[in-house]
């Protein structure tokens, strides 16, 4: 009895740890805002092709006219692979169409920054480019999720 | 000294080897993984080893042979730790080096070290001691006891540093505020990040 006790005394801590890893795990909302969807048109202007998150940086002309730089981030470069992305695949200047969210922090500094969900070639073709499991919505962009 | 990093960690990134781990498809996450693994078992024994001087678990067994025993798979399992993270830092210099949470780990890290060498002399004294042996005890000497609580908590801390350096929150990029900027060493004008 006292043991089992201690065990379960010994146990809340690992518990709080656990829930708050939980929290933690879901990297999407600690980030981005799932209240902000955006689409964003334009032409690649640097791909960085890295773990544990590749990010393509895009130059869209929003209604003003304006240029504004996003950079969008994508699965890692082993999951983009598998989606059917590939480094040479996006060449710079290339126009794409990437529908996300944005981030949290909407200061835009040095570029606005958003979770990419999926993104369309120029002649259509149109493939995921997140990671699954990591709490974003579920807005069928992700063939993998459960519905 | 924030320049000084700075320089070592662009340093750093211009190696080839870096950016093929930092790009790499599988590389990268093995390394990541084999990390965490690490630490599940270093620190699965330590917490075990720290525990048992508390009086919190395997009272029934003498102090010092749950210490001993554990000794060695824990420090291998710490060498696996040091060298994937090690590996982790050189793919990722530059932005790590200026991380708000890696600089705490670092600190917390040190610390644990400090802590980890006390411990471990503390415990001779204490094995040679005239007192007698406190082996078969539910708690270990005070002092011991201590350095077991602090190894507790540095290695919590130390664990949560880790899984939030991944969260750009406090970035050199995002151009944090003053006195943040001046924690995590941002330079003014910095090209690489």
């Amino acid at each position: 009895m006292r043991m089992l006790k201690r065990s379960l005394l010994l146990s809340l801590p690992l518990l709080a740890i656990y829930s708050w890893q939980a929290w933690g795990h879901h990297a999407f909302s600690a980030e981005f805002d799932k209240e902000a969807p955006v689409t964003l048109e334009g032409s690649v202007t640097k791909i960085e092709w890295i773990n544990p998150h590749a990010w393509i940086h895009l130059a869209v002309v929003n209604a003003q006219g304006e240029t504004i730089d996003w950079m969008v981030e994508g699965g890692t470069p082993n999951t983009l692979l598998r989606s059917g992305i590939h480094k040479n695949s996006i060449p710079i200047g290339s126009e794409i169409v990437v529908r996300g969210y944005q981030a949290k922090d909407k200061r835009c500094q040095p570029a606005c920054k958003a979770n990419g969900r999926d993104l369309t070639f120029a002649d259509g073709r149109k493939v995921f480019m997140g990671s699954s499991g990591t709490g974003a919505p579920k807005d069928g962009s992700d063939p993998r999720e459960s519905r | 000294m924030n320049q000084l990093i700075y320089a070592f960690a662009t340093w750093l990134d211009t190696h080839s080897w870096s950016t093929q781990l930092h790009e790499s498809f599988y590389m990268y996450n093995w390394v990541e993984s084999t990390h965490v693994l690490a630490l599940m078992v270093s620190l699965g024994l330590l917490f075990l080893i720290d525990l048992r001087m508390l009086g919190l678990a395997f009272v029934d067994i003498p102090a010092t042979a749950i210490a001993h025993r554990l000794f060695l798979p824990m420090l291998i399992g710490f060498s696996v730790m040091i060298v994937t993270g090690l590996l982790l830092f050189y793919a990722i210099p530059v932005r790590t080096s200026q991380s708000l949470w890696f600089r705490i780990k670092v600190v917390l890290l040190i610390a644990a070290a400090v802590n980890a060498w006390l411990f471990h002399r503390r415990m001779q004294d204490a094995g040679s001691s005239a007192a007698g042996s406190w082996d078969l005890a539910v708690k270990a000497p005070r002092r011991l006891q201590i350095g077991a609580a602090l190894s507790l908590i540095f290695w919590g801390f130390i664990v949560i540093c880790g899984r939030l350096i991944a969260y750009d929150w406090f970035d050199c990029r995002g151009e944090p505020s003053p006195f943040v900027s001046t924690i995590t060493g941002c330079i003014a004008d910095q090209t690489q990040f």
